[in-house]
């Protein structure tokens, strides 16, 4: 008896405790939000591209593609500057 | 004559003979290699899991894990064998489950790993679906009571109640912490029902929601009631999410740092990106998968004939599918509430994928959605709930630690 008043508890206890974390979380979630677009929005800049190769060897579709893949793998660090063929 | 009878004794068929629990053990070992192999149900963990069952009952071999009380040196066990005499005197297996996984290290190890693979973009894009991962974790509780009314003890039923968690590594952590001679029928119904998602979420969601509600659109939602709050720069709302929620969940529930601050830090350096791009890939990587391959293979050798065929495991199969499906419905349950008083109506499936096995739940509630309306994509939506409910179990694993052990 003693074993489920233990349980009892546990029950009340780790439910209360999991739904203040994730209020936690939806409210932190929100704050960390709000100070981001409010002090540190990210500058849509258009990517600039330079093709010197001649006519148009590259068409768009390959360009969007590549820009993309830099985007994905340098997190929107990165930007393509010049495409070239080799 | 002589020479047969040494070539005999030799040989482990006495052994098969005077135990034939061994050759049971070897067909369930054999069996969840088919699952695993033909099956695929979770196989990068279900085939070393089988494997090291196989191991650890070939009798002679020395590859089952021993009980503790052979590794103790008094009776309060604060005096153990030191790692040198643990494999001189039991073998390697013992070493290594003794050094990784009896010591806690292991399971963090993998929510590294699998912090490192979490995208936690669909959850701060539907902050408010994250509250559906705390009702998931119901079955956790409800299954810890159920076990204590069956004769469990608060620490077995509590790591039986886990298994509810729907997440492996905070199940055998858990197990580890406050009952680790279940840790091999826990880790095994663990893993097996997380494979088993497919069926037991839309089991539970065909006798719990009606049409109407799995025909609610998400998108059209998003639509007619749009959030207010749009993020402007995303990489450094999930650069500073990791960091700021690690360091708040550790002032309340500071038990479940092990498990939920390596998930963070995995995932952090997920978000920072190219310029700790090794420190990722070794953590999804090489260590992930080592670690992996350890774990399954320890966690096997631990079910022994004389530990595994107890009339508890049963229990703990029977027990790990109502804490699955206790869990599916509280999450549902969640959501069916919250409809009542609030007009942007929330599809209960993104409540079913409220328990952890990222991704394929909600894979699976995005699939049951597509059956409804084909146009009702909800997987975003769902991975909220999910990957919140990561959190969640983890959260209860702490609370359950910090208060029993």
């Amino acid at each position: 008896m003693n074993e489920m008043g233990i349980a009892l508890e546990l029950l009340g206890v780790g439910m209360v405790t999991v739904f203040v974390i994730l209020s936690l979380v939806v409210i932190l979630g929100d704050l960390i939000i709000r100070f981001v677009n409010r002090f540190m929005p990210e500058i849509e800049k258009a990517p600039v591209v330079k093709n010197t190769t001649s006519g148009s060897e590259i068409n768009s579709k390959k360009m969007a593609a590549i820009v993309a893949a830099v985007s994905k793998i340098t997190n929107g660090a990165g930007r393509v500057a010049n495409i070239e063929k080799l | 004559m002589g020479i047969l009878e040494n070539l005999y004794k030799m040989t482990a068929i006495q052994d098969f003979i005077n135990n034939p629990g061994y050759l049971l053990m070897l067909a369930i070992g054999s069996f969840l290699l088919y699952l695993g192999i033909r099956k695929q149900y979770e196989p990068l963990l279900l085939v070393p899991i089988a494997f090291g069952v196989i191991l650890a009952n070939l009798p002679g071999g020395g590859m089952g894990v021993v009980s503790a009380d052979l590794i103790n040196l008094d009776a309060d066990g604060h005096h153990t064998k030191n790692l040198l005499e643990i494999a001189k005197d039991h073998g390697i297996m013992n070493f290594l489950y003794y050094s990784l996984i009896k010591t806690g290290f292991l399971p963090p190890i993998i929510f590294m790993g699998i912090g490192a693979l979490t995208d936690f973009g669909p959850m701060l894009r539907n902050l408010r679906l994250a509250f559906f991962g705390a009702a998931a974790q119901l079955g956790i509780f409800i299954v810890l009571i159920s076990a204590i009314a069956l004769g469990f003890t608060a620490k077995e039923a509590a790591s039986l109640g886990i298994i509810g968690g729907a997440d492996g590594p905070t199940a055998i952590y858990t197990t580890i912490k406050l009952a680790p001679h279940l840790l091999g029928p826990i880790a095994i119904a663990a893993y097996s029902y997380m494979a088993l998602v497919p069926v037991i979420i839309p089991l539970v969601v065909k006798y719990t929601c009606s049409k109407k509600e799995l025909l609610i659109n998400m998108k059209e939602m998003d639509k007619k009631y749009p959030s207010t709050l749009k993020i402007k720069n995303l990489r450094a709302v999930k650069i500073a999410f990791p960091i700021v929620l690690g360091i708040v969940v550790s002032i309340f529930v500071p038990s479940s740092v092990p498990l939920l601050g390596m998930l963070l830090f995995g995932n952090l350096v997920k978000e920072i990106g190219v310029n700790v791009a090794r420190l990722t890939e070794a953590a999804t990587g090489s260590i992930l998968n080592t670690a992996t391959i350890f774990l399954g293979l320890t966690v096997g050798a631990t079910m022994t004939a004389d530990v595994f065929l107890d009339f508890k495991t049963i229990m703990i199969v029977v027990g790990g599918f109502l804490a699955f499906a206790v869990s599916i419905f509280g999450g549902i349950v969640g959501v069916k509430i919250t409809n009542l008083f609030v007009k942007k109506k929330i599809n209960p499936l993104c409540g079913a994928t409220g328990l952890s096995a990222v991704p394929m739940a909600s894979r699976v509630a995005n699939d049951i959605a597509l059956k409804y309306d084909s146009s009702n994509h909800i997987l975003q939506y769902c991975m909220s709930s999910n990957i919140s409910g990561v959190i969640g179990s983890a959260v209860a694993a702490g609370v359950l630690i910090s208060f029993l052990q």
